[in-house]
């Protein structure tokens, strides 16, 4: 019940703020929330299920395809397209985890690495169906049940869905599904052993994030009213890494930290470097790796506590356990 | 036909760029367990090198080509002392010096980008722009060097570790660390060796490649995944699989290119599809890793 309250305070709040902001301030608002949106569910596979991949962002690309694809092409209503577009997502993510999860470690990643770019080759080469390299533009979120939702009411719906992530990424990371993957990620065997799945566990967590982002990416779709294939581009998979890694891994906090932290960075940092804001990040995540593996969300949590514990390795470090 | 032995040229040498890449990677996985991705933005840092001393200074090329091998021995010496060993020594999750390499890799590719910007820099070719004809086979005076210096290169890894005591003592931490540590064998050494001479064959592909390519800060992911798929395709157990491995995906690419009716953009998905397959179907790769000799 506390925690209802707590969602309902919050979406009031960030829904407020979507009435107070002009077209620029919007924008930047609606997309600090999808990254956020993205960041929750990347930490759950990453942080919480240890996997090291690198198709979230391709997820988020395929919803966002998908949708406007069948809305503009094949002309289906909105509320048919959103279900099929999450089906689509769900079968991607299936056809990826059940042959990858069987890789141990760092394989995954290339797997999903080469998945990623295998994505991008088939944009560009998609002739009219995905618009090439220039992608599909100029259409509009159709009107839903003759409501046509735009301005402020669209960054509700922004909104909503975020809550809406973090909700369900709560309550996964504390189900018997969330432990089996905390499980399935620093000790295999062991887990194995108390009888979990740990197969299963994996392709499971693979599915369920890989949907979410699909779903963030559905929204997105009409965010900008256009998709084409530099959006959904590796760097942005490289980037919900960092965010993770450096916001605090495995810990909702963190990734919601580290994705504000990333996501407002450059706008602070572009007087002083330009468009070099890589370079801070990738400072910032070697730092991390090695001095703070928790994070920053573990610096501030080991500062509240009288900070003695400094310096140890806490039991949420990145990929902790076999890699 | 003309045509046909053409292709095996640029094809082969295209092999031995990849092979090397994969050689880079294998010498630092095989001893540390380590996958480090910025193989590809070495390649690209040596290729940078390579422009500053050779286009701009205008260095002869051999002594160019020995400085810019020094520097990357150099870097790869570096990136071990600064980002690996104190993970692997603490001991650190395996996945963790993965991620810090990572990292580096952003941090490389931004240096420069930084320092050169964003246009892309010529870089010479070691004998001019001109075409040798052996019999069949013809190609740039470029791709025969490349082939040569590939051939060199594996050669001297293919003696280091069969021949030589310290390739042994490689051999042995990477088939059972502890064991080999308890034998004497100096870890550390090890490691930094096998990063610095991972770095330098990286960057002799880099500076290989430069003048087909130019220097690009952008160069180093796709060098960094092809050398990768060239390492899964060989199998990461032996040094020959490296270059077997480069060879299969680069004829794979340009026979795509060449004789199957695909566009050309498709063509590109020829080697991530390959990626994709060997890890699923065979991920040990064509050739056995040599096991402890009981």
């Amino acid at each position: 019940m506390k925690s209802l309250l707590g969602y309902l305070t919050a979406a009031i709040v960030l829904s407020a703020v979507a009435f107070l902001l002009g077209d620029y301030q919007t924008d930047i608002y609606r997309k600090l929330l999808l990254w956020i949106t993205l960041a929750l569910s990347y930490n759950f596979l990453f942080g919480i299920a240890g996997q090291v991949a690198f198709s979230h962002f391709t997820f988020y690309g395929i919803g966002a395809y998908a949708v406007v694809i069948l809305v503009t092409q094949l002309h289906l209503p909105l509320l048919l397209a959103v279900p099929i577009t999450v089906l689509i997502c769900v079968i991607a993510a299936l056809v990826v985890a059940i042959p990858a999860t069987r890789l141990e470690g760092f394989y995954l990643a290339l797997a999903t690495l080469a998945f990623a770019q295998l994505f991008i080759v088939l944009l560009n080469e998609g002739g009219n169906l995905t618009g090439g390299t220039g992608g599909l533009a100029n259409y509009q979120l159709p009107p839903i049940l003759g409501m046509q939702l735009k301005g402020p009411a669209y960054t509700v719906v922004i909104v909503l869905l975020m809550l809406a992530s973090l909700a369900a990424v709560w309550r996964l990371d504390r189900s018997y599904f969330g432990r089996a993957c905390r499980a399935a990620r620093d000790n295999p065997e062991a887990a194995a052993a108390m009888g979990v799945n740990v197969r299963s566990t994996r392709i499971l967590a693979y599915t369920v994030t890989s949907a979410l982002a699909g779903v963030a990416g559905m929204v997105y779709a009409f965010v900008d009213n256009t998709v084409s294939p530099v959006i959904f581009g590796l760097e942005n998979s490289f980037l919900l890494l960092f965010m993770i890694i450096i916001g605090g891994s495995g810990q909702h906090a963190g990734a919601i930290l580290g994705a504000v932290l990333l996501y407002v960075m450059p706008f602070l940092l572009s007087p002083l470097i330009g468009h070099h804001h890589a370079l801070v990040f990738g400072l910032f995540m070697v730092l991390a790796v090695m001095f703070q593996p928790a994070g920053l969300i573990g610096l501030w949590r080991n500062w509240r506590r009288g900070s003695e514990a400094t310096g140890t390795r806490p039991a949420n470090a990145p990929g902790e356990g076999r890699a | 036909m003309n045509d046909f032995f053409e292709l095996i040229v640029s094809a082969t040498a295209s092999g031995c760029i990849y092979g090397l890449l994969a050689l880079s990677y294998l010498l630092m996985t095989r001893p540390t367990g380590i996958i480090n991705f910025a193989v590809g933005e070495w390649g690209m840092l040596a290729a940078f090198g390579g422009f500053l001393i050779l286009s701009w200074l205008e260095w002869p090329y051999a002594a160019g080509m020995l400085l810019v091998s020094v520097f990357m021995f150099g870097i790869g010496w570096l990136t071990e002392r600064l980002a690996v060993r104190r993970l692997v020594e603490q001991g650190a999750p395996p996945l963790a010096p993965i991620l810090a390499l990572l990292g580096m890799l952003v941090v490389f590719r931004e240096l420069v980008s930084v320092s050169f910007g964003p246009d892309p820099r010529p870089v010479p070719a070691a004998f001019g722009f001109g075409r040798l004809e052996l019999g069949l086979l013809a190609g740039s005076y470029q791709s025969f060097y490349i082939i040569v210096i590939t051939v060199l290169v594996f050669l001297g890894a293919w003696y280091f570790f069969e021949k030589t005591l310290a390739g042994k003592s490689f051999e042995a931490v990477a088939i059972d660390r502890r064991a080999a540590a308890l034998m004497g064998i100096n870890l550390r050494r090890v490691m930094a060796l096998s990063f610095a001479a991972a770095g330098t064959v990286a960057g002799l592909a880099g500076i290989l490649v430069a003048p087909n390519v130019s220097a690009h800060y952008l160069m180093g992911l796709p060098l960094a995944i092809q050398g990768f798929t060239a390492l899964v395709i060989g199998g990461v157990g032996r040094v020959e699989g490296a270059l077997l491995g480069g060879l299969i995906l680069a004829f794979a690419e340009q026979f795509t290119v060449r004789y199957a009716n695909v566009p050309p953009g498709l063509a590109m998905g020829v080697p991530l599809v390959l990626l994709i397959l060997f890890l699923l179907l065979r991920p040990t790769g064509l050739l056995k890793p040599k096991e402890a000799r009981s």
